[in-house]
């Protein structure tokens, strides 16, 4: 097994060397950049007050921060780790399905049930897993999509408590949640904070579910960052590009794999519940086909493999459709259009041909190295390090 | 057990057999030569249906049903030409192949259905069946329609089988999946090769199209479904194996039948995701023997 | 002239293997490259018959430029290449191999013909012929290789390394083929070799290349029989 080296954090700056060390070739962060980028996400809601579809806008972010998890996570094992599974939608709903049956038969609060989705689902991996990454790449597709039949065909006719006749889950509370374990304790909607008066009832709750899915996104961006441009981040690269030299290297492919499958798990379960809770419901609609392959082409669209590809596909592929909606019959004609467009034009995924294409207006060379994902002879260059 | 029930079990399960083995065989073809797999090819079973639809209910002139369906089925392996024509040659073997050649035919996938929607509605349509009526064989009712999906269904993949063990044309596209560039060093036209094979995997998925709508009712979303099967049935037959493939359709076609007859419809699904689970494990190479796959 | 190679630059991904190479082939001749391993030698051929596309130069064959053209169209212009490791297709016959060969139609026509033709020339094929190509020996493989090259209407044979891979009394035989061909049939061969032991009565003028480029050339009388030259070259 490959040690791992992760020295203690002390100070700030400690941390930020810490963080700039195992920064890959892609994506070194700027401190300037990361710190302006979350100050931004902060501030936003307000500057969006202003404009008249603001409200919606935030609508927007929060679908995209819930789907963006689902996606960078699937992005994590399919596009970077080469585990090539079906189930990310399926696991979405065990997430989901999980979180609102807990508060709606056993009332407990969201603010855990999530977590209890999220765990469910990381559980749930991990059974699949189990017999199915140990097996040949085209195979794992198989078994997944079988699970994900599976599961759809479950919700679909299965008992009561879950499928309640093929409608799913409806009226699922939203946060703040009423109660736990019985006794009712509200989470108070209306309260002083250092001086301001903060308000989060009616309308208002849309920015509760935005700095939570903010801070759910943040997380989990940030820990897929550092799995990736950690000494055994590079080996999980490794793993797609060439099995047999990660293996010579002293990595057991498949505890890594499971080890991804059930991470990925657990932030797609946590997703699922977080949105779940802001739709209000869940149904076996969710897992047709359409969907899921709606999910693999904001991967490959933003750019397979890539850090913030599949984040900026999915934020097209989520802001698009309202963009377009005043096309109404062709907008989805145009979406498709767009999408065969985008994929004859730039094979690699729209965000690295953007940024190719900027880096080449301003530096020429050396930015075509930049742009490039993550290419086999560099992680087995680093490994070497 | 009634023999009742072992010929039921048996006739259904030859029933999706033949109709997985049309979907999946498309599937297999493009990627034993493309390396490519087609997500249009749910929309491609619309296609032929849609078309088949649109024929029968024409009003200019009354065509009869069989030469309706027939340009249906050449229709739709025009539509799988198109989509290679017009898309995918145009990144064929360019640095993210793998991934641009998946979002194309999403891209194509997601035109082809909105076209249905614009074109057609959202509502279900019905479709008449090429043949009325039914016949009695002690209590099982055997309807001739679905008599002749089987019959048409089995008659295609056996006239698709000979033309690629007999014909050079069906040779060549072996010979490309197998290895393209001796295929080259043959003097074989790699990309009008994959022009055939498109159409030839389109045609067939637009027959299932067009004989399936007939037995579910047909709507822009109905591709989906079909498509999900095909994959299962393709990747369990040994992608790019069409021997693999026919074996795989029937086999999962006659266990799903069995379960649903034995053990209730609920125990089908996961009836067969146990199945492949233990075939798997005893045989990781698969069916007919995987070989290394390094990617999807 | 029938094959006339000028300039001939080409390489992979931004790098460039080949350096000006220009040679020449005529009617009836057997041209032999030699060179060591990894000096271009099988660049070369598949810069000639398509498989990767030149940076520079061009290739002519009866006067008429083929270097722009596609693999496929440089296999009906007649120069058929036999490449290194045969390529056979492992899941098809040994029939069906040989008449894959002959896809274009205008050897399509002709391949009952063809087929007698090797079948002639390769006993052990005709024996072998319902056979999958993936079960055969490595000097089976090689037969099919050359008995597939011969089913079109080649005008020109290049192959790649006809030794490579074969026991030792194979390749005496092999040779012994390719003379056959070239001398009885007419057929013009362009033969990349690694070294110069079996060319002796086969070959009518020698090209030697090193690091992709040719450093010398002459009647294979000349080179062969410079000793010192050929060590030098082929170590």
């Amino acid at each position: 097994m490959i040690q791992e080296a992760q020295p203690s954090l002390r100070t700030g700056s400690d941390i930020l060397n810490k963080l700039q060390w195992s920064a890959g070739p892609w994506g070194k962060p700027r401190p300037a950049a990361v710190i302006a980028g979350i100050v931004i996400m902060l501030l936003l809601p307000w500057g969006l007050d202003a404009i008249s579809f603001g409200a919606f806008a935030i609508h927007l972010l929060i679908l995209i921060f819930g789907w963006g998890m689902v996606v960078e996570c699937w992005n994590l094992i399919m596009g970077v780790s080469g585990i090539y599974s079906f189930g990310q939608l399926a696991l979405y709903a065990v997430g989901g399905f999980t979180s609102g049956i807990l508060v709606k038969e056993f009332g407990f609060t969201p603010w855990v049930t999530m977590w209890a989705g999220a765990v469910m689902t990381a559980f749930v991996a991990v059974i699949i897993g189990l017999p199915v990454l140990r097996l040949k790449g085209a195979y794992v597709v198989l078994l997944t999509l079988a699970f994900h039949e599976l599961f759809r065909n479950w919700i679909l006719n299965g008992p009561r408590w879950i499928s309640y006749g093929g409608y799913g889950l409806r009226e699922v509370p939203r946060l703040p949640p009423a109660s736990w374990f019985g006794a009712e304790k509200t989470l108070p909607v209306q309260f002083m904070l250092g001086g301001f008066n903060i308000d989060l009832s009616g309308d208002k709750v849309l920015l509760l579910y935005y700095y939570l899915g903010l801070v759910l996104f943040g997380l989990c961006t940030f820990a897929i960052w550092r799995i990736l441009y950690s000494p055994i981040g590079m080996s999980f690269r490794a793993l797609r590009d060439s099995e047999a030299y990660a293996v010579s290297r002293g990595i057991d492919p498949f505890r890594f794999k499971l080890f991804l499958f059930a991470f990925s798990a657990f932030f797609t379960g946590l997703a699922g519940a977080y949105l779940t809770h802001y739709d209000g419901t869940i149904s076996p609609v969710l897992l047709d086909f359409g969907r899921l392959i709606n999910l693999l082409a904001m991967i490959a669209l933003g750019g397979w493999g890539t850090f913030w590809g599949p984040i900026f596909g999915t934020a097209l592929l989520t802001v698009l459709p309202e963009v377009l909606r005043s096309l109404e019959g062709y907008r989805n004609l145009s979406i498709g259009l767009a999408l065969a467009l985008i994929a004859m034009f730039a094979p690699q995924g729209l965000l690295p041909a953007l940024v190719r294409l900027f880096r080449r207006a301003t530096k020429g060379r050396r930015a075509r190295q930049a742009a490039r994902p993550v290419q086999p002879k560099e992680a087995i260059e680093s490994l070497k390090q | 057990m009634h023999v009742q029930d072992l010929f039921q079990a048996a006739y259904s399960g030859i029933l999706y057999g033949s109709v997985y083995g049309l979907m999946a065989i498309g599937l297999t073809l493009i990627w034993g030569s493309l390396r490519m797999l087609n997500l249009a090819h749910g929309s491609l079973y619309l296609s032929g249906a849609y078309l088949a639809f649109a024929l029968v209910n024409l009003k200019v002139v009354h065509l009869p049903l069989l030469v309706s369906f027939g340009l249906a089925v050449v229709g739709a392996g025009v539509v799988g030409f198109l989509i290679q024509f017009l898309m995918v040659d145009r990144i064929l073997g360019k640095p993210g192949w793998d991934t641009a050649s998946l979002i194309v035919t999403v891209g194509a996938s997601i035109m082809l259905q909105s076209a249905a929607l614009l074109i057609f509605g959202a509502q279900r349509k019905a479709m008449p069946v090429l043949l009325e009526g039914r016949f009695r064989i002690g209590a099982m009712l055997i309807d001739y329609h679905r008599l002749m999906i089987i019959g048409l269904g089995v008659v295609s993949l056996i006239a698709l089988s000979l033309f690629l063990r007999r014909t050079r044309y069906g040779l060549a596209i072996q010979a490309v999946s197998q290895h393209m560039d001796a295929a080259r060093l043959m003097g074989i036209p790699v990309r009008s090769t994959f022009w055939i094979v498109m159409f030839l995997s389109a045609a067939l998925a637009g027959l299932a199209g067009v004989l399936l709508s007939s037995v579910f009712e047909l709507s822009p979303t109905a591709g989906y479904n079909p498509m999900a099967r095909a994959l299962v049935v393709t990747i369990f037959g040994g992608l790019g194996s069409v021997k693999g493939t026919i074996w795989a359709a029937f086999i999962i076609g006659l266990l799903e039948s069995f379960l649903q007859v034995y053990a209730g419809a609920g125990w089908a699904l996961p009836g067969l995701f146990g199945f492949m689970i233990v075939m798997l494990i005893i045989r990781p190479n698969g069916l007919f023997g995987l070989g290394e796959m390094q990617r999807l | 002239m029938l094959l006339k190679v000028t300039d001939l630059k080409a390489g992979y991904g931004g790098s460039e293997v080949l350096h000006s190479i220009s040679l020449f082939v005529n009617e009836g001749e057997a041209v032999v490259i030699l060179g060591p391993n990894g000096h271009g030698k099988s660049t070369l051929l598949r810069a000639i018959s398509g498989l990767i596309q030149p940076t520079g130069g061009s290739v002519e064959m009866d006067g008429r430029v083929i270097s722009d053209l596609l693999p496929h169209d440089i296999v009906a212009a007649g120069v058929i290449h036999i490449p290194q490791g045969d390529l056979p297709f492992p899941d098809l016959t040994v029939m069906e191999n040989l008449l894959m060969g002959a896809y274009r139609t205008e050897a399509w026509r002709e391949r009952k013909q063809k087929l007698e033709q090797v079948f002639q020339l390769f006993p052990t094929l005709a024996e072998r012929r319902n056979q999958l190509a993936r079960s055969l020996s490595g000097g089976e493989r090689r037969m099919l290789a050359l008995g597939r090259g011969l089913m079109g209407k080649a005008r020109i044979l290049m192959i790649d390394e006809p030794s490579l891979g074969l026991a030792p009394f194979l390749i005496d035989d092999v040779y012994a083929t390719i003379r056959e061909i070239n001398q009885k049939q007419g057929l013009a061969v362009l033969l990349a070799d690694e070294n110069a032991d079996h060319i002796a009565g086969l070959a009518n003028r020698v090209y030697l290349l090193e690091a992709g480029a040719l450093v010398r050339e002459g009647s294979a009388q000349e080179l062969l029989k410079d000793e010192a030259l050929l060590a030098a070259y082929l170590g």
